[in-house]
């Protein structure tokens, strides 16, 4: 057990590769400061930025040699109601082909604000774009075909928040009400 | 050799350019441009749906479509037809329950989405699967590979107007799913991924049944080459049609087979090895015309190599446990739980509280047979996630839709849709 234990431990430290730890130097030379927020898990990277730099940021990672990202791998909503000053989150998964190492980036959001899109970057932002506002209402600026995706159009409500019920809230319902009474 | 010769003597013949092995990143766009020409020049548009219900696309995905005449000028995908909720119904489960619900998406390989979905929660444990229990995923896993290219290829060669093929894939797919049944007890929706490693031990007589039925196919595959790569009306539908380059699906996040056929020689298996990928010896099948039938030669190849892989685990398979014995955080086996006190109080310790995760967030790809799927998971600890999604490879293969289709003819809508392999179940989630 306790072998087992450290070997777990030795991987959750994992170090970065090597050519994700020169991307690394070359963001934080680069925004200093303007990274909120940096985290290591498991050989993986994440920053967190501000809102406003989100695109200046991305475009970034896509456009310096040292960094390559040349694909969106994903691009997702997040809903986080303890974060009471800004319970939404969007999340961007970077992958560099010619470097072949991946990066993730987030950004909090409060209610109500929108995010620049990042279609202009990476055109297969589009459907993760749009899935990202049905789910959880966050509005992206510029986005050329913000509808509902994957509900029906006149589904309300976004259904990923914490706050919606997993059982809908249009058509039939169970009655827990009536539990133990009949 | 003497094949790709006649090849290339047919095409210059039926297409009027020569074709060279290896055209570069500016031939093929040279040629793509060739097809978006036709869009400057277009006179009355006519809009007219696809799908969810015509006969050649490939589950309910429906597509608008503006024409003039035959020339598409401009498409509109809509999906969500086959939604689920699949995300939100894994918040409310544990990581255990939440293997059933993973080989829902893709259900022509479903064993491959319970191993992307544990080799994130594995890595988010921090948690060591042995190796047997490796050589059985990678066993399964190419299986399901095999399955799902031969399914493929027969609705891709139904959808250009054919049906006796089809139901010769079907047969052949059917000695893969007998494999697959005697090994996980399902044909579609295995279940059988484990955190930790797999369901069940590799049961007797299956080598045996696995080994001639990897002799068998290879034969089958040369058998299908010699129906469909030699066949004019084949070469003619789908030479230098649905032309996507590798700058294209960097752009659209287009993986996999697709991806391969534009000369970019990616794979996880041997890029970012897992399972037992890094142990067997295998060559990325990797074609350059970046076309429909490029496509169809690289599933092909995927398939040889999928049957090399397999043999090699038979052969190289060493004994030992295949699931990971950690009373926190993974299930006992099934024959010890009415057995032994221990195992008993863990199986109700695991299905009643689930295992106990560490806070953090993790993103896990594996090289699905559509191309590349990837899980993210956001953990506040605990046993359920916060938050997971799933990167299904389809989901960006429908929304790529329209910058492959644009400037094509409407003929071959359904032989580029089907080339980029596309199943709703997985787009939709």
């Amino acid at each position: 057990m306790s072998a087992k234990a450290v070997s777990a431990a030795g991987k959750a430290e994992r170090p970065l590769s090597a050519t994700l730890a020169a991307a690394k130097m070359e963001l934080e030379e680069r925004f200093g400061t303007r990274l909120l927020g940096s985290a290591e898990f498991r050989g993986e990277l994440t920053y967190t930025v501000a809102p406003e730099d989100w695109v200046e940021v991305l475009r970034f990672c896509k456009e310096t040699p040292a960094l390559a990202f040349d694909q969106l791998d994903c691009l997702l909503g997040d809903h986080l109601p303890e974060r009471a000053a800004a319970p939404l989150q969007v999340v961007a998964h970077l992958l560099s082909h010619t470097r072949g190492h991946r990066l993730r980036i987030k950004t909090p959001l409060v209610e109500g604000r929108g995010l620049s899109t990042v279609t202009g970057l990476w055109p297969s932002a589009g459907f993760d774009e749009r899935e990202a506002w049905e789910m959880f209402g966050i509005v992206f600026e510029g986005h050329p075909d913000l509808r509902r995706l994957l509900t029906t159009e006149d589904f309300v409500g976004h259904p990923l928040r914490k706050d919606f019920p997993l059982q809908g809230t249009v058509g039939g319902r169970i009655r827990t009400d009536l539990r133990g009474k009949i | 050799m003497s094949d790709h010769n006649d090849n290339a003597a047919a095409a210059s013949e039926l297409q009027g350019h020569a074709v060279s092995g290896r055209p570069t990143l500016e031939e093929l766009k040279e040629r793509k441009a060739r097809s978006r020409r036709r869009l400057e020049h277009t006179g009355e548009v006519m809009t007219i749906s696809m799908g969810p219900q015509h006969p050649s696309m490939h589950g309910v995905y429906r597509a608008e479509l503006d024409l003039d005449g035959e020339v598409i000028v401009a498409v509109r995908p809509e999906i969500g037809n086959l939604h689920r909720g699949v995300e939100k119904l894994c918040e409310q489960r544990t990581y255990h329950q939440i293997i059933p619900i993973t080989d829902r998406l893709d259900y022509l390989a479903g064993f491959v989405m319970n191993h992307g979905y544990c080799e994130a929660v594995e890595k988010l444990m921090g948690l060591e699967v042995p190796v047997r229990g490796r050589y059985i995923r990678t066993i399964a896993g190419e299986l399901c590979r095999i399955a799902n290219h031969i399914m493929w290829l027969g609705v891709h060669i139904m959808d250009l107007g054919t049906q006796t093929f089809f139901c010769i894939c079907f047969r052949d797919r059917e000695y893969v799913l007998d494999l697959l049944e005697m090994l996980t007890g399902a044909r579609l929706t295995h279940s059988f991924g484990r955190i930790g490693g797999v369901a069940k031990d590799l049961p007797d007589g299956f080598a045996h049944r696995c080994r001639k039925a990897i002799d068998f196919l290879p034969q089958r595959v040369a058998e299908y080459e010699r129906i469909v790569k030699h066949n004019r009306i084949y070469y003619k539908r789908a030479k230098g049609v649905g032309i996507f380059t590798s700058e294209d699906c960097f752009a659209w996040r287009v993986t996999g087979p697709a991806l391969r056929s534009a000369g970019i020689a990616r794979d996880l298996r041997k890029d970012e090895p897992y399972a037992a990928y890094d142990e067997v010896d295998f060559e990325v099948a990797v074609e350059y015309n970046a076309d429909v039938y490029d496509r169809f030669l690289v599933r092909m190849k995927e398939i040889r190599e999928s049957c090399k892989i397999i043999r090699q685990c038979l052969d190289n398979i060493p004994d030992g446990p295949f699931v990971a014995r950690d009373a926190g955080r993974t299930l006992p086996l099934k024959k010890n739980v009415l057995r032994d006190p221990a195992a008993m109080i863990q199986d109700f310790y695991q299905v009643f509280e689930g295992p106990q995760v560490p806070k953090g967030e993790v993103y896990r790809a594996i090289e699905a047979p559509k191309g590349e799927m990837g899980v993210y998971i956001r953990s506040e600890g605990g046993a359920k996630p916060a938050r997971i999604r799933f990167t299904t490879p389809s989901f960006y293969h429908g929304q790529a839709v329209p910058p492959l289709v644009e400037g094509e003819m409407i003929s071959d809508m359904v032989a580029i849709f089907a080339s980029i392999d596309v199943v709703l179940g997985d787009c939709d989630r």
